[in-house]
């Protein structure tokens, strides 16, 4: 990720030579404490235990995290090291997975001070720094952060907002699709296939050939079914979310005007709401685990998901292990060429309360977690929600054993080229407006332009009671952090 | 609305119980009332306060700053308030709740009664298993639903047997049927209650009046109609008021079976104010939807609580 | 017509205990047969698993490790500091509630404290929608240090049962005539000594009743503990929510197991209080 690494470069040389402006009367140049105190990347986790240590200096000090129900299987271990190499105790706070932002939020107007550290949903960070529960992690990470701590981190554009660092990822949520190989590559079905539609039967490059094959493959009559893509709230905005990517624009253009009910939004809405008749009787209803189980039975021929997914489909309990193909998001052809717009969509994210009284330490505890070694061993876990996130993961044999290699590939590819959600501050109310309106697109009780231009008008509202200025700014630092080669495909 | 030094002067103080003033400064009586009546204001006359600042601002934890430092917006957040469909569709679903749940409700409960009216063999272990719902914790008893309303559920595999081809809709995704599971949990939780203090009332009718009647040849449901009905209006009344109060504030079964949702199609107005506030943290605009309740009903208490004390004395 | 009349008893026995037999089944269930299909009504291979998740975690991740297939969760909070963190705030709550209660409900009755009005405002309380006095709680809660805390949330449910306990109490005073303690404030005891030594004994027993109503108010009371706490303070209500896991979802039967046992303190009280429901939830309206 060589523009983050720009970036920052481009941050500390800049603060550096603040620091050498302001520091140069009193000091001499050889005394420099901001390098002195950096921990190197190859032992951050030794160091920054080390670290920690010092500066609990003997005391009994305990760090207390907030964390979703479920995902204690992640945590724990590292914990455990922790708690071993430093003395410092962890204390866990568990919330159920849907509450864990509202609480790190609600906590920004209690204060209570019931946790050091929080791991709340990525999309959720743009809220939870207005309204100033995260500590902004620039200096810490200016005094501690070694070189080359987020070079091999796949996606790291959650970390930032506005320019500054409140957390480390450490979720790998880009959205993959899955194929039933046998059905792929069976030369029947290849040819009456070819004969229909003039080009082989492959993994779906673009939208238009996801949704030829999906009606292509629906049978209901034979029991088996094009689809087991969602069409409930969450998910159907999430895969409108890529498919209006995919045909070239923004959501947004650079003054926040939304563009999403331009022609490209429609169209991406309409081609949504087509493919809907080839999906199985229970896209409209089900949820994630009745997904995962419909889909493992093995006559669905599509799915779309995430690593959680993959790791039950690879399970013993589930008929389709082994039989699976892997496939990115796919793409669209913008100006002739093919853009593929992977999508991470959930993701956790350490960060430290602003109410924390250790928060330094609090801030080595993530370092830690987040280190090399040491998120090898959270993301192991198969009982977790941790998905790989880091290079450095997808080479280890626990890890290949738990998704398999042929996901893990395409897995990373996807994580390096993910488009972020909409970090903006009111994420929620933005994208709750773009659900209940595709949906209502998708039953038929809205026509689906209708439905676009009320989540555009509805979106102005929004941007203007968050305040257009920020919001404007903080949307241009999501766009330039779009992967370098989607950034210029999209207008 | 909460006038404790009032009365206090014209308030019956014989001499003897005059002796027991606090040095003068409080009359007894309001001292020992003192305790209930402060947590009381503090509880809620002060929230009341603080909503009322609350309704005229838009603010929301994240716009960074503390909540007496909003900016006012005046009356928008009502003009807003009467202008969104989800707060006026809110009111209204919970209403039809209120009105269907009570009167299924009544209808069991009076049914029941009249059934566990004579003495039978096993009469008090069945009344005891049918008050059982009521004592359950609400909470468990709507993650209970929550299993039997499952696609493939019990109530979906009953239904199935009964009609003969597979049933598996999915109850509470359905934006049309989801509120049905809902009421089924508030109803079957309790009506039980309706059913005691309705079999309670009928114990105590006057058994002479009933009596004579029956002797004089009147038929049961005459019976029923003209005399018992009657008499039990003043327990039916306080029954369905009780109730109907707890139903309009319903929230346990709600936002564990639904969250309010698909969409916001089983949103009660509890429901809406919770994800206003605590989904979306917009905590000036539900401030004003809460104030617009209490308003409301304090409005009703006033209204009833003339009525109130006739029927109790 | 017997018969019609036998059936209809029938069917309502069947309906109302069929939901807790469920939950209560269900959390006797291994993991493959919480959704299976057709349902299993009792399960034919029972497993003490889901309790053991509860009650002892680590002697549940030791099974695990034993028995394929048996669930193993990670669990992080105990059930027990549910158990415990319900208990004190519901105890303490009930313990102010009736207290408080039984002063108030004293003073309206033998003084006619604050007019014939007085006691429809407390019933007012009881008509707000908790959660639109919520949101300033928390702001309020927030500034008095008393978020996420066990002192917030009894202060709470204290206010808003005492409707419940003036009304109750008084109901029960009102049944002991005045005269009574007339007769020994004729002797020189001050009015609060003749109550307590003259009509407080009589009404011990409402008392206590009362005192058990409350606390299952309290124990099943769940809005509040939801929007007042920031994961410090947890109450049964809400470790239910807890009992999900990465790779299965909801834990049907650890959450059924979890339910049954916060249920059955409710359940006990209730039945030991049974005479007295109908009184306490007609707000001492009606009488046996």
């Amino acid at each position: 990720m060589s523009h983050r690494q720009s970036r920052r470069s481009f941050l500390k040389n800049a603060a550096l030579g603040t620091t050498i402006l302001a520091v140069a009367p009193s000091l001499p140049l050889s005394t420099r404490p901001a390098e002195a105190a950096k921990l190197s990347l190859n032992n951050v986790h030794v160091e920054a235990a080390q670290r920690a240590k010092e500066l609990a200096n003997g005391k009994p000090v305990t760090l207390t995290i907030l964390q979703p129900s479920g995902s204690l299987g992640n945590i724990k271990p590292v914990a455990e090291q922790w708690k071993a190499a430093t003395g410092i105790d962890i204390q866990y706070v568990e919330v159920p997975l849907d509450q864990i932002n509202q609480k790190v939020l609600l906590e920004a107007v209690s204060k209570s001070g019931s946790f050091d550290i929080a791991l709340p949903a990525s999309f959720g960070i743009p809220d939870l720094v207005t309204s100033g529960i995260l500590v902004n992690l620039d200096e810490l990470a200016e005094k501690y952060e070694p070189e080359g701590y987020q070079k091999d981190y796949l996606y790291t554009i959650a970390n930032y907002y506005k320019g500054s660092l409140y957390g480390y990822e450490t979720d790998g949520d880009a959205y993959v699709m899955f194929y039933l190989k046998d059905w792929l590559n069976d030369p029947e079905e290849n040819k009456k296939f070819a004969d229909k539609h003039g080009y082989k039967l492959k993994v779906p490059d673009t939208w238009e050939e996801l949704d030829a094959t999906i009606a292509f493959f629906h049978r209901p009559e034979q029991g088996r079914y094009g689809g087991a893509l969602y069409r409930t709230q969450y998910f159907i905005a999430w895969e409108w979310w890529v498919r209006f990517h995919a045909k070239g624009h923004y959501p947004f253009d650079d003054n926040l005007k939304p563009q999403i009910n331009n022609e490209a939004g429609v169209e991406a809405l309409e081609e949504l709401i087509a493919t809907s008749k080839f999906l199985y009787p229970g896209a409209r209803s089900n949820g994630l685990f009745e997904n995962f189980e419909a889909f493992a039975q093995g006559d669905k021929f599509t799915n779309i998901g995430w690593g959680g997914t993959q790791k039950f489909l690879n399970s013993s309990k589930s008929k389709v292990r082994g039989k699976l193909a892997f496939g990115p998001m796919p793409g669209g052809l913008v100006n002739g060429e093919l853009v593929k717009t992977p999508y991470f969509n959930w993701g956790w994210n350490y960060v430290v309360s602003s109410v924390s009284k250790q928060p330094e330490i609090a801030y080595l505890f993530t370092l830690y977690a987040c280190s090399p070694a040491l998120s090898t061993i959270a993301v192991r876990d198969a009982d977790g929600y941790f998905d790989p996130f880091r290079k450095v993961h997808y080479s280890d044999p626990k890890i290949i054993e738990n998704y398999s290699a042929p996901f893990l590939a395409v897995h990373e590819a996807a994580m390096r080229d993910s488009i972020p959600d909409l970090y903006l501050r009111g994420q929620g109310e933005y994208f709750d407006v773009l659900r209940v309106n595709l949906q209502a697109a998708d039953v038929g009780e809205k026509k689906p332009k209708e439905a676009l231009d009320e989540v555009a008008s509805k979106w102005d509202t929004i941007t203007r009671r968050m305040g257009k200025q920020s919001q404007i700014v903080q949307w241009r630092f999501l766009k330039s952090n779009y992967p370098e080669g989607i950034r210029n495909r999209l207008v | 609305m909460l006038n404790l030094a009032g009365p206090v002067q014209s308030s019956v103080l014989t001499p003897l119980e005059a002796s027991g003033r606090l040095r003068g400064l409080i009359p007894f009586n309001v001292a020992i009332a003192l305790p209930a009546q402060l947590t009381v204001l503090g509880v809620v006359l002060v929230p009341t306060v603080i909503v009322v600042w609350l309704s005229l601002t838009d603010w929301q934890p994240t716009q960074g700053i503390s909540w007496y430092e909003a900016e006012p917006v005046w009356f928008w957040n009502y003009y807003d308030l009467f202008h969104d469909p989800r707060f006026v569709a809110a009111v209204l679903r919970t209403l039809v709740v209120v009105v269907v749940c009570m009167a299924v409700e009544f209808m069991l409960a009076m049914g029941l009664a009249l059934l566990f009216l004579d003495e039978w063999p096993w009469r008090k272990l069945a009344v005891s298993i049918i008050i059982l719902p009521m004592m359950v914790v609400p909470v468990d008893a709507a993650n209970a639903f929550f299993m039997l309303f499952n696609d493939r559920g019990p109530i979906n595999y009953l239904i199935s047997t009964i009609v003969g081809r597979p049933f598996e809709f999915a109850w509470l995704a359905d934006p049309n049927w989801a509120l049905l599971p809902i009421m089924l949990a508030e109803i079957w939780q309790w009506t039980p209650l309706m059913f005691l203090l309705v079999l309670t009332g009928m114990m105590n009718l006057p058994e002479n009046q009933i009596r004579a009647a029956y002797v004089l040849g009147a038929s049961r449901t005459r019976i029923f109609l003209r005399i018992m009905l009657p008499l039990l209006t003043p327990v039916i009344v306080i029954a369905l008021l009780v109730r109907s109060i707890e139903t309009f504030k319903i929230f346990d079964p709600v936002y564990i079976l639904t969250r309010g949702g698909p969409g916001a199609a089983t949103e009660t107005i509890s429901m809406f104010m919770y994800n206003g506030a605590f989904v979306y943290f917009r905590m000036g605009y539900i401030a004003a939807a809460a104030l617009l309740i209490l308003v409301l009903v304090a409005a009703i208490c006033t209204a009833l609580s003339r009525p109130l004390q006739r029927y109790q004395r | 017509m017997r018969l019609l009349k036998r059936s209809a008893v029938c069917l309502a026995v069947v309906i109302a205990f069929f939901p807790i037999f469920w939950l209560v089944s269900t959390s006797f269930k291994p993991i493959e047969e919480w959704q299976q299909f057709p349902p299993v009504w009792i399960s034919s291979r029972p497993t003490l698993q889901n309790y053991r998740i509860v009650l002892a975690p680590d002697a549940a991740r030791a099974f695990a490790e034993r028995q394929n297939g048996a669930i193993s969760y990670k669990v992080s909070g105990s059930a027990w500091k549910a158990f415990g963190d319900s208990a004190l705030i519901a105890c303490g709550a009930t313990l102010l509630s009736v207290l408080f209660g039984t002063m108030a409900a004293y003073s309206i009755v033998r003084f006619r404290t604050g007019g014939d009005s007085y006691p429809f405002q407390f019933l007012t309380v009881r008509m707000f929608p908790p959660i639109a006095v919520v949101v300033p709680m928390v702001v309020l809660f927030s500034m008095l240090r008393l978020s996420d805390s066990y002192a917030g949330l009894i202060v709470a449910y204290t206010a808003f049962t005492l409707p419940f306990s003036i009304w109750m109490i008084r109901s029960f005073i009102e049944e002991v005539p005045e005269e009574l303690e007339g007769a020994a404030r004729i002797y020189g005891t001050p009015p609060l000594a003749a109550f307590l030594k003259v009509t407080f004994p009589l009404i011990q027993g409402g008392v206590l009743a009362t005192a058990l109503f409350v606390f299952i108010l309290n124990w099943s009371e769940f809005l509040f503990a939801l929007t007042l706490t920031t994961g410090h303070v947890v109450t049964v209500t809400l470790q239910v929510a807890n009992y999900v896991s990465a790779s299965s979802g909801k834990l049907y039967g650890v959450q059924a197991a979890m339910g049954t046992i916060s249920t059955l303190p409710v359940i006990l009280f209730g039945y030991l209080i049974q005479r007295h429901l109908v009184r306490g939830l007609s707000f001492g309206a009606i009488k046996r």
